[in-house]
């Protein structure tokens, strides 16, 4: 029954746009994550949807106006990406080392910059 | 006593009658009035047939109930005394389902349904739906049978039926209740609950119809049994020295904020937001279901292409704004703060130092204590308790007369400024939704874009569903039975039903009713299904299938990621799957057209078309669509 809760917390990323671009989490000093192999997309892929990431973010990592943003194609670099994972700003469930390896991690990271382009958009009247 | 005469009778009654079921021990005694002349075993008119007069006088359509024998009377002179019209008896399989019914056909009607139900058992099934009106500000009007008179009960069931205090279990969030004692005392009491529940800020009200006065038949009241004259009170408008305030901060503010939540209760609402909105050139946040922060989804009260709507960057024009005007908003903490939910739960302002805050609602006036749907405490610079869509007219004209040209032409400035922002995330959104287009399931995008594909040259009214925030960005919302809001109280099991009573109501102004079900909220209570064929309620649903408890399944991961345990069994105890259910089988065996389930996004336009023809034959239709998580 607790509906409305989560819609306030998930949207936050989702609609303002503002944590995922936000250069505080460019700034911090942190040690950073590798460059993913291009190589590990599906192993991606299958992390995506096991640590629960397309939940808020669909299996294509295609977003969703309630719960999270888009993460792929041409997303954040890699090092904001990984940052914003382990230490989210707003409403994302933070991901620790433990529960997310940093190659997991990597590979998450592989698979969503993978994700085709839009289609055309929907001819809409 | 007439009661007790049916007891003597069926103790009279010769061995194997039904009516001689009752314990062995009455078979042996003797009829208490044998020895003294025959009691009447039939009457004449009885005390519901009166009720009837008095349900008739107030203009219901219909009356919604699962049938009980606490309210047998009522149910009788419904159907043979008042020839079962004005109002009609829709059957109900759930006393939730049938006071959903009643909320969603409000709120396109404009007009209450009764719903009769069980003073103990029917009214605790009925109270979530319940809740969920109070929480929505629509008023529900529900009969309750119950036998106060313990000497009149039977043994057995009809006392554990019984009840001193019937509405004393939803008192805190229905806004009158009454038990009256006699016919006069009925009808004046169910015209004054007619009236209150009428009155701004609307809720439901509860009128507990006795048995005994139900089926006695009607004693001399000398001529005193009559239906009092109905007068609906006009709506509270604020006060005039604080609209005129109000109308000096706004035309004074450099960059207005109008957020407006169910103000729009009638059209005229609409209308008005639109007139003040375009005076001022302001920016207006409002229709928003399930975004951020979820503050206005209440009512359609603003066009979503208009130029002036903000919705869609609502976090980037609340903290632009150096004033808001929140217009009938339940939660104007929520929309001028940003709560961040991890371990630390924190909240901080989403405004910019100095905002100016006005509040115009009726809500105001109707605060209890227990449930605590009046949100958390505002610092408000200007609050008027009063109902906003009455207060617009006033408001307008006192903007309207304090507008010089130089500030005319600052607002159409702002108003030009505001225009390009809108298009800006309009067409953002619609790049956005191509993404994973061709994706199974199906994304939720590709659904809103197939759907719209099928209604946007139809007289649509979409009376449940968000669909992840996507009709709002992909669909052209213009008229007020367009869009009818959210259940209020967010108790699940409310889609499917009030989106029936909605269908009911949009059936005779031959609309195209859309429900988008949410698969878990469909399951609290799908025998509704039934009833809508039973009534030949036409309606399109369409089912966002994701097979789970979603939002939970987030919750979840929240809990899991916190705890460092991450998030794989979070499925547990949330998803709806293994077996995954078939919607369109449930459907079916109900008497409905249906389809489905449908994973493959090319498949789903044709579908919908051919289920729209359905509904256009008088027949509800359901399309199972397997979507994406969100």
């Amino acid at each position: 029954m607790m509906k409305t809760l989560l819609v306030i917390v998930m949207c936050a990323a989702a609609l303002s746009g503002i944590a995922l671009s936000s250069p505080i989490l460019t700034a911090r000093s942190q040690p950073q994550p590798q460059p993913a192999p291009a190589d590990n997309v599906e192993k991606g892929r299958l992390g995506f949807v096991r640590v629960g990431c397309a939940q808020c973010h669909g299996r294509e990592a295609q977003g969703s106006p309630t719960s999270g943003p888009r993460l792929g194609p041409n997303g954040l670099p890699y090092p904001a990406f990984a940052r914003y994972v382990r230490e989210p700003r707003l409403q994302m469930p933070p991901y620790t080392g433990k529960i997310l390896p940093d190659a997991d991690l990597a590979d998450l990271y592989a698979f969503v910059q993978s994700r085709p382009k839009a289609a055309t958009p929907p001819a809409l009247q | 006593m007439r009661r007790a005469a049916a007891v003597s009778a069926a103790m009279a009654a010769p061995a194997g009658v039904a009516a001689q079921s009752a314990t062995p021990a009455a078979s042996t005694a003797a009829p208490e009035s044998s020895t003294t002349e025959a009691e009447p075993l039939t009457g004449g008119r009885a005390g519901s047939d009166f009720m009837v007069d008095t349900i008739k006088a107030l203009g219901f359509e219909y009356i919604c109930a699962n049938p009980g024998s606490s309210f047998r009377g009522l149910h009788e002179s419904v159907i043979n005394y008042g020839g079962n019209e004005k109002p009609e008896l829709l059957t109900c399989m759930h006393e939730e389902s049938a006071v959903a019914m009643a909320h969603g056909y409000f709120k396109i009607e404009g007009k209450p349904l009764a719903v009769m139900a069980h003073g103990t058992v029917g009214l605790q099934h009925a109270s979530m739906a319940l809740y969920n009106a109070w929480c929505d500000r629509v008023p529900v009007y529900l009969l309750l049978g119950n036998t106060l008179d313990a000497t009149m009960r039977a043994p057995g069931v009809e006392w554990v039926h019984s009840v001193q205090d019937a509405a004393a279990m939803v008192r805190d969030y229905t806004k009158w209740d009454d038990t009256p004692m006699s016919l006069p005392h009925f009808a004046e009491s169910a015209v004054r609950a007619y009236k209150i529940a009428m009155t701004p800020p609307y809720g439901p009200v509860v009128i507990v119809a006795d048995s005994e006065l139900q089926e006695h038949p009607i004693a001399d009241h000398h001529g005193a049994l009559r239906v009092p004259q109905l007068s609906l009170a006009a709506p509270p408008q604020a006060d005039s020295g604080a609209v005129a305030e109000a109308a000096r901060l706004l035309v004074a503010a450099d960059s207005p904020l109008l957020i407006a939540d169910r103000l729009a209760r009638t059209p005229a609402g609409l209308a008005r937001l639109i007139e003040l909105a375009e005076l001022l050139q302001a920016a207006v946040i409002s229709t928003q279901p399930n975004s951020l922060p979820p503050i206005a989804a209440g009512r359609m009260n603003f066009p979503n292409r208009h130029p002036l709507n903000q919705t869609l960057r609502s976090v980037a024009a609340i903290a632009d704004a150096d004033l808001i005007a929140g217009l009938e908003i339940a939660n104007i903490y929520g929309a001028t703060h940003i709560f961040r939910d991890q371990l630390e739960r924190t909240s901080r302002p989403a405004t910019k130092a100095g905002v100016k805050l006005i509040t115009i609602t009726a809500g105001d006036l109707s605060v209890k204590a227990n449930y605590q749907d009046f949100q958390r405490y505002v610092e408000a610079d200007l609050s008027m308790a009063a109902d906003g869509e009455a207060t617009l007219p006033a408001l307008i004209e006192a903007v309207r007369r304090l507008i010089t040209p130089e500030r005319r032409r600052a607002f159409d400035a702002r108003g030009a400024k505001l225009a390009d922002a809108s298009r800006l995330v309009l067409e953002r959104a619609r790049t956005d939704a191509a993404y994973a287009w061709d994706a199974s399931p199906i994304s939720t995008a590709r659904f809103a874009a197939e759907v719209w594909q099928q209604i946007r040259s139809e007289d649509w009214s979409l009376v449940n569903g968000n669909l992840s925030g996507w009709p709002l960005r992909l669909w052209n919302f213009d008229k007020h039975h367009q869009y009818i809001g959210v259940s209020g109280g967010s108790g699940i099991g409310y889609g499917m039903p009030a989106s029936v009573g909605a269908a009911l109501a949009n059936r005779k102004h031959g609309r195209l009713s859309v429900n988008i079900q949410n698969d878990g909220d469909m399951m609290y209570a799908p025998g509704v299904l039934w009833t809508a064929a039973h009534h030949k309620i036409p309606i399109l649903t369409v089912v966002h299938n994701n097979r789970s408890y979603h939002e939970e399944t987030m919750h979840l991961q929240r809990m899991g990621n916190r705890r460092n345990r991450g998030v794989d069994r979070a499925h547990i105890g949330n998803e709806i799957d293994n077996p995954a259910i078939d919607y369109a089988k449930l459907a079916q065996a109900m008497g409905w057209y249906a389809e489905g389930p449908i994973a493959n996004p090319n498949d789903l336009g044709p579908a919908l078309a051919r289920a729209i023809a359905a509904v256009k034959r008088g027949q509800p239709a359901l399309v199972d669509v397997v979507t994406q998580p969100r």
